[in-house]
């Protein structure tokens, strides 16, 4: 047993972080072979389909479930009244407003919301049977315009219903005459008199449309009853958020609620929170029934959306170009609950006035209920909302000021070490790195042929700054096999971004094992740990971190264990590629010969657990100032070059580049994919993407109707590009990426139009429409 | 309800089935009843799947015609050679349709049978003076594409009959030609507003502009322009005049009647120019 290290041939060339790895899921996904949650075996099923409401606002006055519940096949019809009866205040959920209940019990707030459920042996029947039940609706003025929301006297809700997952919002309780359900205010310097000191000062009025998230995978939530427990499959990021949900509507123990999800066919944070699962645990628990949810493609899009923003904003800059001042007015369309939405205009309020040096700032950023889908997170959080402001008018002022846009913002981007507006220290956010980087990599300071037959050309950038979500908590638990394969339980769910390779990575990099080695168990809350949310690209940090530590707490572990063996002390001891070493003796024991010693078995694990938690400073109620209001930034930069077609008004791009700093990139490959993903998600919502309402009714809520970005409008060219300032406290230096691409790329999109035909657009998207009308002079 | 599905194996047994069924349907490719059905449009439809039949998914050509059966695939029409060769037009036209996956899936039958407003072929296969074969229990006739599309929606399709083929003639012979498509969306949308252009030629040079405009009317439009003795600027002015006495767009989504007009405007121009560059030695 054991060895010589002269006679083995051991060299960490495992080193797993920095480098490429193939994707975990790579192969089952081209062969087909993947299985999403749908494809999960469960036990045999009730179906369950569901009538939605056709108003976007009225009283139910009556429900005739008569004629669907003659149907064979139905089994029974179930009404918000059933459930309220059941589970009084409890039944409304929701992770910041405990207001959205699953199935509406007095009066519908959304065309689309579920009125009635039928529950029935297959699927065709129960879509059948809800198209039988008949709503008399007590119509209600609808709210429809987020303005009209804030000033008008029609309410959503009766009265505000904080949840109590956050305290903070306590002061809210019972509220009512009001359409605003949480408001967030900052304040520093003196805005008034820097704004009368200045030399320039830009204006808008932006908007950004509702849009939808539109993952390939639909939605599916299967729940039954095991005994005293219900267990449930379902599509979503946040399998701990929605055990707690759970647990909580139906009064029971958190260990009596199972929530499992395979990797996800794509997310973008539509699968987050109370999606399909109040309603369909509700129904499983209520009536002891195991039923299936699968709904439609129609059906996602009045699932939730992203918010619809209107900003109303000003910046100021001194005679030398230097911003002085910022305002926003910022109004989050949130639809007809609140979901996260309290939580998206302070985080992403807080950075209306952009990544500069301002000191003087204001900004008011509201949460507004409205009578439309409920709006929810969306890859970037709120954020591409505001950015299309800040980087608009900073774009409009350095042009006041006659100066290359890139150049204004390099004199007023904030640096390591600045402080921005809300009070917070910058670190690891290099946003001139990522400008220089895009603007250098489309030629920016190259000669630009403008006018070429009927077209024109022009180029545009922009920057964007984002803070993670904090506090938050990741969790790990790591067993470490006696065949030195490790199984890692997290519950971050994998939706396409990688993140089970790039943790199994983490892992395999401390303990110098190799890419099959090391396999991740998908989220269920039996087995895998707590873990906040998948999403606003947190994951690679915070569960990074606590993979990294359970990683090296196993490292100790096997050490400590090893050097006992050896007879030598800790100290001694070095893991290397597949076991640990003694310096002074040079004596080696395989990770197989240490289990094998330590538990004389075979087939043994030693488990070792972590947890990575950030805190914050809550930032002052009435000033948003904070010292810590985040835990990391993340920083990105988009340039474009692009044509438009003076006849058509059509955008050509032929150049997009698009840059973030990550820290430290796990897994190059990925990083690039995430920043491609994302450019070309906001090229969609620059380009055409977008809701169309019409007196509360979604009017291209179909794939016919609401456009994607085809193969065809991908840029000529898509540059991502990789910026590296390790953060102190990231795992190797590592931050996450899923959103940083997306936030940039309107405005970079709207500012190279601007410079190509010299018109400012503030309303999204640019469809051909728009600017040709504009270029006619008859634009909206 | 699941639609009930025939499969007959001869065009008689169709014709009779389409007689007997009266709500059946012919079913092509499917691409547009499968949307119709999932949207809750089509319910307790039957459907005559006439895949099964033998023939109808041949392209030929005779001395006078390319006859094209309803069974072939838009993605056939846009790759064949021979049609790309002497019928550059409707290829480029049955290319610029969707999506590969469309393309791929739905029918030459199919598609005319639609009848949408904004269908690209038609536009295209107007300019070359195409007609349609219509098949019943009792007769055969062949509808000229002109008089094909008869109002939004609705074609000169009767009760009992099944497009048997498409029939584009030899005679016709284009000096040049056009099909410009513009979506205001993504790329590969629908179009907004398209246009098909041909210019024929005699011996005296081109004498008659053929003029097809999509998506800018309740059906596909068409007409003719004497250009004789005109130059390109005369040409566009004639042909420009005409086609805003065509279109009579339809607001959506994917653009305001304003918008449309000015698009269709260009999609004209686009097509006249592009079709003029074909013509040796222009004029
Ligand atoms: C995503 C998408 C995008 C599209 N974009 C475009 C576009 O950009 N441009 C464009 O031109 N089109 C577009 N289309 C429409 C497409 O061209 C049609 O769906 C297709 O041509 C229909 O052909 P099919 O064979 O699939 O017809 P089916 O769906 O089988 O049938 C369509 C209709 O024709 C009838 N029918 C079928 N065959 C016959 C027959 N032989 N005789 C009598 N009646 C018959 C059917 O009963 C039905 O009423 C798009 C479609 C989709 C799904």
């Amino acid at each position: 047993m054991g060895g010589d290290l002269t006679n083995l041939e051991i060299e960490n060339d495992a080193a797993a972080v920095g480098q490429s790895w193939q994707r975990s899921d790579l192969e089952a996904k081209v062969r087909g072979t993947f299985r999403y949650t749908a494809d999960l075996p469960v036990p045999r099923c009730l179906y369950l389909g569901v009538h939605r409401a056709s108003q976007p606002h009225a009283r139910i006055l009556n429900i005739d479930i008569s004629s669907a519940l003659e149907m064979p096949g139905v089994v029974r019809v179930v009404t918000g009244a059933d459930l309220f009866g059941i589970y009084g205040e409890l039944i409304y959920t929701g992770p910041a407003f405990a207001d959205q209940p699953p199935i509406a019990i007095d009066k519908v707030r959304y065309v689309g919301e579920p009125i009635a459920v039928v529950v029935a042996t297959d699927l065709i029947t129960a879509r059948a049977a809800a198209d039988e039940v008949y709503v008399e609706y007590g119509e209600l003025p609808a709210v429809l315009d987020v303005d009209d929301a804030i000033s008008g006297s029609d309410y959503v809700h009766e009265h505000l219903r904080p949840s109590s997952v956050f305290s903070d919002l306590k002061h809210l309780q019972g509220r009512g005459e009001t359409n605003v359900n949480y408001e967030y205010n900052l304040t520093s310097g003196d805005v008034e008199k820097a704004k009368a000191n200045s030399d320039k000062t830009v204006s808008g009025e932006f908007w950004c449309p509702p849009t939808s998230h539109v993952a390939i995978e639909l939605f599916s939530t299967t729940a039954w009853v095991e005994g005293n427990r219900l267990e449930v499959v379902t599509t979503t990021q946040t399998p701990s958020y929605v055990r707690q949900a759970l647990a909580s509507m139906l009064d029971i123990r958190l260990n009596q609620v199972r929530v499992r999800t395979q990797p996800l066919g794509g997310g973008f944070g539509s699968k987050m929170y109370d999606r399909l699962e109040p309603l369909v645990a509700a129904i499983s628990w209520t009536y002891k029934l195991a039923v299936k949810l699968e709904i439609t493609r129609e059906e996602t899009f009045v699932l939730t959306t992203r918010h619809g923003v209107a900003v109303s904003s000003q910046m100021s800059a001194d005679s030398i170009g230097m911003i002085v001042s910022a305002e926003a007015d910022v109004r989050y369309d949130t639809g007809a609950y609140a979901d996260i939405g309290p939580r998206i205009a302070s985080k992403s309020g807080m950075v209306a006035c952009g990544p500069y040096k301002v000191a003087n700032a204001r900004v008011r950023s509201r949460c507004i209920y409205t009578n439309k889908t409920s709006a929810g997170p969306f890859r970037g959080f709120g954020v591409p909302q505001v950015t299309w402001s800040h980087e608009s008018l900073v774009d409009e002022l350095a042009r006041e000021f006659g100066e290359d846009p890139a150049q204004f913002r390099r004199k007023n981007l904030l640096r390591e070490g600045d402080v921005a507006p809300m009070g917070t220290v910058m670190h690891s956010a290099d946003f001139v790195g990522c400008m220089d980087a895009v603007t250098s990599a489309i030629g920016w300071n190259t000669p630009l042929e403008r006018a070429r037959g009927p077209w024109r050309w022009g180029r545009g950038v922009a920057v964007g700054i984002k803070a993670v979500l904090t506090p938050t908590i990741s969790n790990a638990v790591l067993q470490l096999n006696q065949d030195a394969s490790a199984t890692l339980l997290i519950s971050t769910v994998d939706m396409g971004q990688g993140s089970d390779t790039i943790m199994a990575q983490i892992v395999a990099e401390i303990l110098c094992l190799g890419p099959d080695q090391v396999r991740v168990v998908n989220p269920d809350t039996d087995i895998t740990p707590y873990d906040t949310i998948t999403a606003g690209s947190r994951s690679t940090y915070h569960t990074g971190n606590a993979v990294k530590k359970v990683a090296e707490r196993m490292r100790e572990k096997l050490i400590s264990i090893a050097a006992q063996l050896l007879g030598v002390s800790e100290t001694d001891c070095k893991l290397t590629n597949g076991g640990v070493v003694a310096s002074s003796s040079q004596k080696y024991l395989s990770i197989d010969e240490i289990m094998q010693l330590h538990f004389g078995a075979i087939g043994t694990t030693l488990t070792t657990e972590s947890n990575f938690t950030t805190e914050w400073i809550p930032y002052d109620k009435e000033t948003g100032q904070s010292v810590k209001v985040t835990e990391h930034w993340f920083a990105g930069a988009a340039a474009v070059e692009l044509g438009v077609d003076t006849r058509t008004g059509r955008i050509h791009i032929a150049h997009l580049a698009v840059a973030g700093d990550v820290g430290r990139a796990i897994n190059p490959a990925l990083v690039k994919q995430q920043l491609e993903g994302g450019a070309i998600m906001g090229l969609g919502h620059a380009l055409f993407d977008e809701i169309v309402m019409d007196h509360g009714q979604m009017i291209n809520g179909t794939l016919l109707d609401y456009q994607l970005p085809s193969v065809k409008d991908l840029p000529d060219r898509l540059t991502p590009i990789i910026i590296e300032n390790p953060h102190q406290t990231g795992p190797f230096g590592a931050k996450g990426v899923g959103e940083t691409a997306i936030i940039p790329i309107a405005p970079s999109i709207a500012n190279a139009v601007r410079d190509a035909i010299g018109i400012r657009f503030t309303r999204l998207p640019l469809t051909p429409e728009r600017l040709l009308m504009a270029m006619a002079g008859e634009g909206d | 309800m699941r639609p009930n599905v025939f499969r007959p194996q001869s065009l008689q047994e169709a014709c009779s089935l389409l007689e007997e069924h009266e709500e059946a349907l012919v079913y092509g490719g499917g691409t547009a009843l499968q949307i119709l059905l999932k949207q809750g449009i089509l319910v307790g439809s039957s459907f005559i799947d006439i895949s099964g039949i033998p023939g109808l998914a041949e392209i030929s050509f005779t001395d006078d015609f390319l006859r094209v059966g309803p069974m072939v695939t838009l993605r056939r029409m846009e790759r064949s050679e021979e049609i790309r060769e002497l019928f550059s037009l409707a290829s480029s036209a049955y290319a610029k349709v969707a999506n590969p996956r469309v393309r791929n899936t739905a029918t030459v039958g199919g598609n005319i049978a639609h009848g949408d407003y904004r269908l690209d072929p038609p536009v295209a296969l107007l300019v070359l003076g195409a007609s349609v074969e219509l098949t019943s229990r009792n007769s055969i006739r062949k509808v000229p594409l002109e008089e094909f599309f008869v109002d939004f929606q609705v074609t000169d399709i009767s009760a009992g009959e099944i497009v048997t083929a498409v029939e584009i003639p030899r005679s016709i012979h284009l000096a040049g030609s056009s099909f410009v498509k513009l979506s205001s969306l993504s790329a590969n949308d629908w179009p907004s507003a398209s246009a098909a252009v041909g210019l024929m030629e005699n011996d005296n040079g081109v004498h008659t502009l053929r003029l097809a405009l999509g998506a800018l009317a309740a059906t596909p439009v068409m007409a003719t322009v004497d250009i004789r003795n005109l130059n390109l600027d005369q040409t566009l002015e004639a042909s420009l005049s005409k086609a805003m006495e065509l279109m009579d767009p339809i607001a959506d989504v994917r653009g305001s009647v304003k918008y449309k007009l000015r698009l269709g405007r260009v999609a004209v121009e686009e097509a006249i120019r592009s079709a003029w560059k074909e013509v040796p030695n222009g004029r």
